[in-house]
């Protein structure tokens, strides 16, 4: 066996052995992937949830309750309303 | 020679004959051949079979989940949108017989039925039955957490509407599918809809997904939709309708607002109403959409219509004086008023609503077919165009056979029938120098160039004899807007039962805001009002008011009546005179 054939025997070795490696970090890769995928789903979803309840703390039924029974606000009428003209 | 010893004979030679050994060997020969073939076949050829169970084994297909479109209010606000839900699924065959009453028990609470509905449900003769559909997650954790063997988890998304009653009848709402059934949600259901992707990944030994194969096909949300309509206003017009319709005991009611620059629809309620948060009791009249599925005799509110003809035609100005008296005999039976009148100017006419004047300018100077023209310009008889599921086109019958006592008749608004919405959208004419915009129920806030039907001096000359009809001595003092100038008429249909005219009326009012530059169309009707006063002016026009002071407010409109003012320009800090100060300054004396 001449250096030739080993040289290239041990390159095969190392080629094969790489593969390997590289196969797994492929496949870690992708569950990380998949892992984040689900999380940016589940991230959606609770925005979506954040979205809806912040909706319903602002909807107008709400607020013209609060505004009225805890606040005791009353309704503006324009003769108690200054109104300002834009700067042009 | 040599010799034969004793030991041996030749009698017990024995010799194995060759062609058994060489059978053997062939036969051999033949097994191994047969083995190899196969081997080559499960190899080469044959090979689809094998690899197809292998992929069985390890590759799946996945759906990929993919959302309904949200559907916006003009301002960004949700007014429905889809989170995701459970169900809860049982297979029968694996839920255990003799499973212990506390686990029954807490199923049975945690799902919100009684026992003995869960007990009936897993006695269906099915293969798998779903137990609840939309549960919360939460709820849907602690059933995971129950373990019971059998009971299953299932995606799915469920349709939350934030703004409730008030939005009903415009959004309308989802099936436990997903699918639209009412308003929106189903005239833009192909829209809105998501479609769900797939994808082949394969999965280890436990079933943890570790390599993605294909996406066979790529999930497609549903997109938004935006609308028109501002969920303030909205709200504000469904509760002025609401308190309205208790007040005067009524029916119904419905109310819609339009932005007379953009065509765009603002609001529009209907009461009686439902929510569709909970699919429940939902059914029946409290679906209907009165503002577009009702059609009625639009009574008086179309006499502005009548005498525009006369006025664009030069046979009468305003100022146009008439003899009215008692009554006036068309056809056989007498026109009234419910007041006598003695001589009334044509502006006078729509102030006090004039049945005999209006009935008199149509027969003295109209043409049924001018009439007629009129009416379907504005969008009488025509289902309005605006995507929404059941729009109405109400009935203008053709001018043809229309008898003298009809023309009177139509000329006051009986006999022809339309929808509040249809009327609303007439009067934008009025309320934009003679042109009709055409209407959209989605955003889309530039000006927008309507079709002319009456002169810019005509529709002037109208808005100012409407704004008497709010002025003390017109039918409708009561629609008068705080801040602002308001013109509109009223009208009060006798409804029709079976063939005649029973004693169950119509109020209606339908307007424009503020005179000086008008920027909205209010039209509002309250179906059967009893006790009290049935007369649009006093149960359609308090609600007009309402509607038009706060509608105009939101949109911070400039006021332009005669205002007496009670802040005091000093009092406001100086620093807020800068550039951009749009917001109003509210400074309360009390």
């Amino acid at each position: 066996m001449n250096r030739a054939t080993l040289t290239l025997l041990s390159l095969l070795l190392i080629c094969a052995l790489s593969l390997v490696a590289a196969q797994q970090r492929a496949r870690k890769l992708f569950v990380a992937l998949d892992n984040a995928q689900i999380e940016e789903r589940k991230l959606n979803q609770d925005w979506l949830r954040l979205e809806y309840e912040q909706r319903n703390l602002s909807k107008s039924a709400r607020i013209r309750d609060v505004a009225r029974n805890q606040l005791h606000m009353i309704p503006i009428s324009p003769e108690r309303t200054l109104y300002l003209k834009e700067a042009r | 020679m040599r010799p034969v010893g004793f030991s041996t004979t030749p009698n017990l030679v024995l010799r194995l004959p060759m062609w058994r050994s060489r059978l053997m060997l062939f036969m051999l020969f033949f097994v191994f051949m047969l083995l190899l073939i196969r081997a080559f076949w499960i190899q080469g050829p044959g090979n689809a079979f094998y690899e197809a169970k292998g992929v069985r084994g390890t590759q799946r297909e996945l759906e990929l989940p993919a959302s309904r479109g949200k559907i916006l209010d003009r301002n960004g606000q949700v007014i429905a949108t889809s989170l995701e839900a459970k169900s809860v699924i049982a297979y029968i065959d694996t839920v255990p017989e003799d499973l212990s009453a506390e686990r029954m028990h807490k199923l049975a609470s945690l799902l919100q039925i009684s026992e003995t509905e869960l007990h009936k449900k897993l006695r269906e003769g099915r293969k798998q039955v779903f137990l609840k559909r939309q549960v919360d997650p939460e709820v849907a954790q602690q059933i995971k957490q129950l373990e019971i063997p059998g009971i299953g988890l299932n995606n799915e998304y469920r349709r939350f509407y934030p703004e409730g009653e008030a939005m009903a009848h415009v959004v309308g709402f989802t099936n436990v599918e997903d699918r639209g059934q009412e308003g929106m949600e189903l005239s833009r259901e192909k829209e809105l809809a998501g479609h769900p992707g797939q994808r082949r990944v394969v999965v280890d030994r436990l079933g943890r997904i570790v390599e993605d194969v294909a996406i066979l096909q790529l999930p497609q949300n549903g997109k938004d939709l935006q609308l028109s309509i501002d969920s303030k206003i909205q709200f504000l017009a469904y509760n002025a309708v609401k308190s309205a319709v208790e007040e005067h005991h009524a029916s119904a009611g419905g109310a819609v607002v339009l932005d007379t620059q953009t065509g765009e629809i603002l609001a529009l309620a209907n009461y009686p109403s439902y929510n569709p948060n909970d699919r429940k009791n939902l059914n029946g009249e409290q679906l209907r959409n009165r503002v577009l599925t009702d059609t009625f005799e639009p009574g008086s509110t179309i006499k502005p219509f009548t005498i525009s003809v006369a006025l664009e035609k030069g046979a009468i100005v305003p100022n146009t004086n008439m003899v009215i008296g008692a009554s006036y005999l068309v056809g056989p039976k007498a026109i009234t008023d419910t007041h006598v009148y003695g001589n009334l100017t044509v502006s006078q006419i729509i102030q006090k609503s004039s049945n005999i004047g209006t009935a008199k300018i149509a027969m003295n100077n109209l043409s049924p077919e001018e009439m007629w023209d009129m009416y379907t310009a504005v969008g009488l008889g025509q289902a309005p165009k605006i995507g929404f599921p059941g729009a109405v086109a109400g009935t203008v019958h053709p001018y043809k056979k229309w008898v003298p006592s009809d023309q009177a008749r139509i000329a006051f608004g009986y006999g022809i029938s339309a929808s509040l919405f249809q009327v609303a959208r007439a009067y934008t004419i009025f309320a934009r120098d003679g042109d009709l915009v055409p209407l959209t129920i989605e955003r889309s806030p530039e000006f927008k160039p309507g079709s002319k039907v009456i002169s810019a001096k005509t529709a002037i000359e109208m808005r100012g004899m409407l704004e008497t009809v709010t002025e003390p001595g017109g039918t409708a003092v009561k629609a008068q807007a705080d801040g602002y100038r308001v013109g509109g008429k009223t009208g009060t249909a006798h409804k029709l039962v079976g063939k005649g005219y029973g004693n169950k009326y119509r109020a209606y009012f339908a307007g424009i805001a503020p005179i000086s530059a008008p920027r909205i169309v209010v039209a509002v009707m309250i179906d059967e009002p009893t006790g009290g006063s049935h007369y649009g002016g006093d149960v359609a026009a308090p609600v007009f008011s309402t509607i038009v002071s706060e509608t105009l407010r939101t949109l911070n409109v400039l006021p332009d009546a005669n205002i007496k003012q009670m802040v005091l320009e000093n009092e406001v800090p100086t620093t807020t005179h800068g550039a951009g100060v749009k917001a109003q300054q509210v400074a309360l004396k009390r």
